[in-house]
């Protein structure tokens, strides 16, 4: 009845499988030991130790408490004396804002009596309970403007990179080999150096930030849009040369529908990334929210720090839900 | 109005065996020729060879005398056996990527009217409707699609039309609508026609020849009227038992 059926089935767990794994376990041990991942543990786990009171001290845990620590309170209000404020008008005052005069003692020397006289100073400081997060937002939109127009730089350069760097529609292998060593230099020169020296071509300001967002992630977009040209089902494109429509008739009738939602998840992970390298690159002046993180950070003003910090963690996470929703809507 | 001449043609799998050997046809200008044979005889082979998709181990295929040039792809109609639709492109824009029209208007979907004309009226002839124009290809079932496909293989006006079992994902009665209109498309154009087929009794119906195919070989050439007379190979027969 039940005779067994003398079939060979193929095995997954061959001795190559074991033996790449034993490779890969080979290759992590000896990297582990070059970037100190044992060290690492070890200083981690002292810190949860200490935190949970069984250890002494801890070198990671007293660092990362004293300036973590001084993140909050995070900096919402600002304050600034109305007398260095142009053209300050206190009938027109902006919601939520007041007025704060503060007496000060001074005591100086009067220069006729030859003595030391107190004499009281009032000086009123604007004091906007919300000032220092509107000056951020202004901040934050700059950097997502010049996120967007990076962005729009990148898609702008990478697809033509794409359409000439994808193996199935390159009119010659010679142009496909240039295409993809020009998207691969871009990707090679960081944002940071680029726009080092674009600040220096160009001058402070967003100019150096959208160039050099746009050239870095166009190599990105270049490579990932080739990619998916090059993944995409053969058989509606043979369909097509077999009753020879061109190069260019084939990617628009038939792969870029295809691959039209890859597009737009590479596209709006390249935004997310230019958001996020958008308020790097501001630390060598190349405008943004960067610019003021970096300022603020150099004055120690770590109050303020963390309202940057949390700025741009709310606004990655909204990118995030929206981003999700439009891949949904394309799918 | 091309004739195809086929000579000696061999054809080998990737692995060396082979798919076709020492195949000899001549089909006249404006023939339609069905190709009859089991599941792995080489008809598919046949045609992609016609459409110069697949290389000749052995012999050539001329057409009208000459060889296959880059001309010659503009003057065929192919219908894949696997429809070659993409799937995420509206019916529209699958059977225009095929139309004689400048590329600005593939790009916008502002097709020329004459062209829009012919397209409707072969998706209409297929018994496809308006409302199917701008839905996506995946969204059809997958006789639609099939009749898609030969929309699409016939709009630009093709000398040399290859269908590779046009028929296959369509009940009786539509199979017969889509070949009748095949060959009517075939006649007015003048083109030669080589369409395989699963069903003897459809290529009685339509064909003006009959060739089936064993194992990469002609065991049958002739009129439908002489297929009658003719013993079936063995593999067709076990396929018929």
């Amino acid at each position: 009845m039940n005779a067994a059926v003398p079939w060979r089935w193929p095995a997954l767990l061959d001795a190559r499988a074991v033996a790449l794994l034993l490779g890969a376990l080979l290759l992590l041990w000896y990297t582990g030991q070059r970037v100190e991942i044992g060290r690492m543990l070890a200083l981690s786990g002292e810190a949860v130790l200490a935190e949970a009171g069984l250890a002494e001290r801890s070198q990671v845990a007293d660092g990362l408490g004293t300036t973590l620590g001084q993140l909050v309170p995070i900096q919402l209000s600002s304050r600034r004396e109305v007398s260095r404020i142009a053209g300050f008008d206190p009938a027109h005052l902006s919601p939520f804002a007041h007025i704060e005069t503060v007496e000060t003692r001074v005591s100086e020397l009067d220069p006729e009596t030859l003595r030391r006289e107190d004499r009281i100073v009032r000086t009123a400081w604007l004091v906007e309970p919300f000032g220092y997060l509107a000056h951020v937002a202004a901040k934050m939109l700059e950097t997502l403007e010049i996120a967007l127009w990076g962005t729009l730089i990148a898609v702008l350069i990478g697809l033509p990179l794409a359409l000439f760097g994808a193996r199935n529609i390159t009119p010659h292998p010679a142009l496909r080999a240039g295409s993809r060593a020009t998207s691969a230099f871009l990707r090679a020169v960081p944002e940071l150096i680029a726009a080092l020296f674009l600040v220096i071509a160009y001058g402070f300001g967003p100019i150096a930030g959208v160039l050099a967002l746009g050239l870095h992630s166009a190599g990105f977009l270049g490579k990932f849009y080739a990619d998916d040209i090059e993944d995409a089902d053969p058989r509606p494109q043979q369909a097509l040369a077999a009753m020879g429509v061109g190069r260019l008739t084939v990617w628009r009738s038939t792969i870029l529908p295809q691959v039209l939602p890859q597009h737009i998840a590479c596209t709006l992970y390249t935004f997310d990334r230019n958001v996020r390298m958008g308020a790097v690159i501001g630390l060598v002046g190349a405008g943004g929210i960067g610019q003021e993180l970096k300022g603020r950070f150099d004055m120690y003003e770590y109050g303020h720090v963390g309202t940057i910090l949390i700025a741009i963690f709310l606004i990655i996470l909204t990118l995030d839900l929206v981003a999700s929703r439009a891949r949904r809507a394309w799918r | 109005m091309i004739d195809i001449g086929i000579a000696g043609l061999g054809v080998r799998h990737a692995g060396g065996d082979a798919a076709l050997a020492d195949v000899t046809l001549h089909l006249p200008a404006g023939q339609f020729c069905a190709v009859l044979g089991a599941s792995g005889a080489g008809k598919s082979t046949l045609l992609r060879a016609a459409a110069a998709l697949v290389d000749a181990s052995e012999g050539r295929i001329l057409y009208d005398g000459r060889a296959a040039d880059r001309a010659l792809p503009r003057r065929i109609g192919l219908i894949p056996q696997d429809f070659g639709l993409c799937g995420r492109a509206s019916v529209a824009q699958n059977v225009m990527a095929v139309a004689d029209i400048a590329s600005w208007r593939r790009f916008t979907g502002l097709y020329p009217h004459p062209d829009r004309d012919r397209a409707a009226r072969l998706l209409a002839g297929l018994g496809l409707d308006e409302t199917h124009l701008g839905r996506r290809a995946d969204s059809l079932s997958g006789g639609q699609q099939q009749r898609v496909a030969v929309a699409r293989a016939l709009v630009h006006r093709p000398a040399i039309i290859l269908a590779d079992e046009p028929v296959a994902s369509l009940d009786p009665a539509t199979s017969e609508a889509t070949l009748a209109l095949l060959r009517d498309e075939a006649r007015s154009l003048g083109a030669t026609v080589l369409c395989s087929l699963h069903q003897p009794a459809l290529a009685r119906q339509f064909a003006d020849r009959i060739v089936m195919l064993d194992a990469g070989r002609v065991v049958f050439d002739g009129t439908p009227a002489a297929l009658d007379g003719h013993a079936a190979p063995p593999r067709v027969r076990v396929v018929a038992r």
